[in-house]
């Protein structure tokens, strides 16, 4: 019993990086209904760049806070760059397009920092857990949730409370009626890559202080797509939701299927239950069912 | 696209002129050419070099053929080829290496001819299986199913389950002498490039002739809209099938072709990265056209090649480079797909065509 309920904390704790990252990945789809492949290769930037601040002796705070604004402006590079000449072409073209990007990032990234797992020199996070009743937790895996949390609620009052995360919903929500009420769609799409770049981040450098930091960290970038199917393509509850939910999943099959299929069942889980559950419910838990017509 | 213009005051008069396969006269000579150059000029005037490199083409080709007619033909696109590849390897070299083949097929040499129909339609099989979904969800959903092919397949069956057959664990050693085509035993670069070419050849005409024929229309059809395709009384579900059991055996042949050039085959030979490379080659080539997976896969080698010749000599002054080569192939790859798509989205058989035509049509293009 003891091992399910730490099962499911430990999960819940890595599901909401997973939610963290899953947020961007939702808002770019809806602003700009960009598929987006490259979410791995983003998180991995952003845990590299916060990473090299940290050894280079700067807080941990504030080497974060470098990569979120590194992840600003890398993230509108990109939209202006790449995906902004390809408004209104097929998916497959914006979908090769990051595809290609995340290739191009990850080539960068490997160039750059080499594909041996580096780690967080010293320990951010002190090792010896922290013990509530029963359960024991990481503080690594604690002090991930809370700032997870965190951001989570500085990303959805941001969107709720501020102009330019009103103007965002207002594009996501109707396109055309936000361009005539003068809200600036480029300026949207740019500020969804950046906002996505920076939650990307942030995630990265949560995942690489749990178990240091190579390139199979954006595999866990990966992760969000199970997620986000699962919540829906264009929900941000659903994002969050499941994430929390891919998290739970895979820590619960790591924990009591790998008796059974010894291995990489914990990589794989995620992707399985997606498929099974693309069979019943296509459009995600709150996803908009799309009707077309001929 | 697939039609060429022909040149002023040629017209066909009945339907056999119609379905030609080469439509003029000069068409056929340059075809014989080209097959002149193929089989005589190259085999006997390259060196090991450049057999290897016109190898890794004909395995791309096999490859992107099948992506081609998923993506480019019936639209369902996939990112999981390799996969099947995969597949298509792993059957035929366990069947050469475990199977208790009678004695008679053994000295004909007919083990791995026939491993390679079986693989084809193992892998096919194995492709109609993660094709299935394709009757409830299309899109970026397909995308994503056909992702998590590629990792259930390769990530988790492959290394963890068939590796351990034989107790190897990580790969299977093929010593040489293994692969015996009839008579010959295959050993040099020399005879896969001729298998290569005989194969090559073989998959595209059927490829060619399945285009042109009705299921190849219903595969269209499907490909710009699959409920007008339904409308018109197409089995949409059971073309999807078909085609993803076509594009699955073409991929299951490219792999047991594949295991004739390597020593040893692991899952690392068929990363994720594979299937993305061939679904870029084929972009790159330009989709829906037969022309675009050969175009697409003579250029992305080449240039990966020309650029592993251009990175050599500054190894020297760098030896770092040479270690950092297969992650600025990487980039390379990333960028170049980015810039076919947002300038040349209609790829290199578009241009292709367009060069022919002109001259076609040359002086009066009007």
């Amino acid at each position: 019993m003891d091992l399910f309920l730490m099962t499911i904390v430990t999960g819940i704790m890595v599901g909401s990086i997973y939610a963290l990252v899953a947020l961007g990945w939702v808002l770019i789809y809806k602003c700009s209904g960009v598929l987006n492949l490259a979410m791995g290769e983003m998180t991995l930037i952003g845990a590299y760049v916060s990473l090299s601040f940290y050894s280079m002796g700067v807080p941990f705070l504030l080497s974060l806070l470098f990569s979120l604004i590194i992840g600003f402006v890398l993230g509108i590079l990109t939209e202006r760059i790449f995906l902004d000449k390809l408004i209104g072409e097929p998916v497959l073209t914006v979908i090769m397009v990051t595809v290609g990007l995340s290739f191009f990032f990850k080539g960068i990234v490997e160039l750059i920092w080499g594909t041996d797992t580096q780690v967080f020199t010293p320990p951010v996070f002190s090792i010896d857990p922290i013990h509530f009743g029963p359960l024991v937790i990481g503080r690594v895996y604690l002090w991930s949730f809370v700032a997870a949390i965190v951001l989570l609620a500085i990303f959805v009052s941001f969107f709720k409370y501020t102009r330019w995360g009103l103007a965002m919903q207002a594009t996501a929500d109707d396109e055309m009626a936000a361009l005539s009420l003068g809200v600036s769609a480029r300026f949207v799409y740019a500020m969804a890559w950046a906002i996505a770049f920076m939650a990307a981040g942030v995630g990265g450098t949560l995942l690489g202080n749990i178990n240091g930091l190579n390139i199979s960290v954006g595999y866990l970038g990966l992760l969000v797509l199970p997620a986000v199917v699962l919540g829906g393509l264009n929900s941000i509850p659903g994002a969050i939701v499941g994430g929390i939910s891919i998290g739970i999943l895979q820590n619960l099959c790591g924990a009591y299927l790998d008796r059974y299929f010894p291995g990489a069942v914990k990589e794989i889980a995620p992707f399985v239950f997606m498929v099974i559950f693309l069979f019943f419910r296509p459009h995600g838990l709150w996803g908009w069912e799309r009707i077309e017509r001929v | 696209m697939s039609t060429t213009w022909l040149p002023c005051g040629n017209y066909h008069q009945n339907y056999v002129e119609d379905h030609a396969w080469w439509q003029t006269k000069f068409i056929k000579g340059k075809m014989i050419f080209l097959a002149l150059i193929l089989f005589f000029v190259i085999p006997f005037f390259a060196d090991s070099y450049i057999l290897s490199v016109c190898n890794l083409i004909g395995y791309t080709i096999l490859g992107a053929l099948g992506v081609q007619l998923l993506i480019g033909f019936c639209g369902q696109i996939t990112l999981g080829h390799a996969a099947f590849v995969a597949v298509g390897a792993y059957t035929s070299t366990l069947l050469i290496l475990e199977f208790p083949w009678p004695k008679i097929i053994l000295d004909l040499g007919l083990a791995y001819p026939i491993s390679i129909i079986i693989a084809a339609f193992t892998a096919g099989i194995w492709s109609v299986l993660f094709g299935l979904p394709s009757a409830r969800v299309k899109g970026f959903y397909l995308i994503l199913t056909t992702m998590a092919a590629q990792f259930i397949t390769v990530d988790l069956i492959l290394t963890q389950y068939v590796s351990q057959i034989g107790g190897r664990g990580q790969a299977f050693s093929l010593p040489p002498g293994t692969i015996k085509l009839g008579p010959w035993v295959i050993d040099s670069d020399l005879k896969v490039y001729f298998m290569m070419l005989f194969l090559v050849i073989l998959c595209t005409i059927v490829m060619a002739n399945l285009l042109r024929s009705k299921v190849g229309r219903a595969w269209v059809a499907i490909r710009d809209n699959d409920i007008s395709a339904e409308v018109m009384g197409i089995n949409v579900f059971k073309y999807k099938l078909l085609a993803f059991f076509v594009a699955g055996s073409i991929g299951g042949i490219a792999g047991a072709f594949w295991i004739s050039n390597l020593a040893a085959i692991s899952p690392d030979h068929f990363p994720w990265f594979w299937s993305l490379w061939l679904v870029g080659v084929i972009l790159i080539g330009g989709a829906g056209s037969i022309h675009g997976a050969i175009f697409g896969s003579l250029f992305m080698v080449l240039i990966m090649e020309g650029l592993q010749l251009a990175v050599m000599p500054l190894a020297d002054t760098f030896p770092k480079l040479l270690m950092d080569f297969l992650f600025i192939k990487e980039a390379a790859f990333g960028l170049a797909i980015c810039a076919f798509m947002i300038f040349e989205p209609n790829g290199i058989a578009y241009r292709w065509w367009q060069i022919k035509n002109y001259f076609n049509l040359w002086p009066f293009s009007y």
